[in-house]
């Protein structure tokens, strides 16, 4: 039976997977998909520790990530169609306007 | 040893590895849509079988329908889409996909009962009812604050994705 102490690991090793892509990647798309991966990591380790400590407070907080989810990807991909309407791509390193 | 996590972990890690390779963000999103699976999986695991729920219907079913109809929109002219592709990972990647989803209808169908390992947990521990308790119980406040937050982001994104900004 899987203890907590794997789904820590799991955990960690798709939040690293998580930062690596969105350290190393330059289309804005995949790095947002990066983030969900961040967020599913934590939500898998509230999980976790939710069923390991017989405490369902992390269950409930899952849910409202998964509310503050919704809201981060609807506002970041209007920001992202109306940067493309500008710019014409999706490549972070053309997003310089603010850069000095 | 926990075959159920071992499969569904590793499958979980494989499609992570693949969403940030990729070179575009449609198998991209399809990766990610592979991890979201994965997880719901473990949820079913961990007795929590709302969240496992809520993930497939809220991640897999509108984030990321959101995400791929952004891609769809974003194609710049240069990027052929329409060309027949050369690689297999989307036929590969849509195949592992559809045997695991098998396996999770079977499983099931069998009974989630049997899914959820005893891990000396009242019997309700996970159940909707509980979760539905706590959150007008004792979460309401972040309950109508969480609902505030989703009408905000609901007005933010019209306004900016409007015509004239």
């Amino acid at each position: 039976m899987a203890g907590i102490n794997h789904y820590t690991i799991l955990a960690c090793i798709l939040f690293g997977l998580g930062v690596i892509g969105f350290l190393t990647r330059r289309n804005t798309l995949i790095l947002f998909m990066s983030v969900e991966l961040m967020l599913n990591s934590i939500n898998l380790l509230l999980v976790a520790f939710s069923a390991t400590r017989a405490d369902m407070g992390g269950q409930v907080m899952v849910l409202f990530i998964f509310a503050v989810a919704a809201a981060e990807v609807a506002v970041g991909l209007a920001i992202l169609i109306c940067l493309f309407k500008h710019v014409r791509s999706v490549d972070v390193n053309r997003f310089n306007l603010l850069k000095w | 040893m926990d075959y159920y996590f071992i499969i569904f972990a590793i499958m979980a890690v494989g499609a992570g590895i693949f969403t940030i390779t990729a070179k575009d963000a449609l198998p991209s999103a399809l990766g990610l849509l592979t991890v979201f699976v994965a997880l719901a999986a473990l949820y079913l695991h961990l007795h929590a079988p709302l969240i496992a729920i809520f993930q497939i219907s809220i991640y897999a079913g509108a984030i990321l329908v959101l995400v791929v109809f952004v891609i769809m929109l974003l194609i710049t002219p240069d990027e052929k889409l329409g060309t027949p592709q050369k690689n297999i990972s989307y036929r590969t990647l849509g195949a592992i996909l559809g045997a695991y989803l098998i396996v999770l209808l079977v499983i099931g169908i069998k009974g989630i009962e049997q899914l959820m390992v005893h891990r000396g947990l009242p019997d309700d521990f996970g159940h909707p009812s509980q979760i539905g308790t706590l959150f007008f119980k004792k979460y309401i406040l972040h309950f109508e604050m969480a609902s505030v937050l989703l009408l905000v982001a609901l007005i933010a994104a019209i306004y900016l994705a409007k015509k004239k900004v």
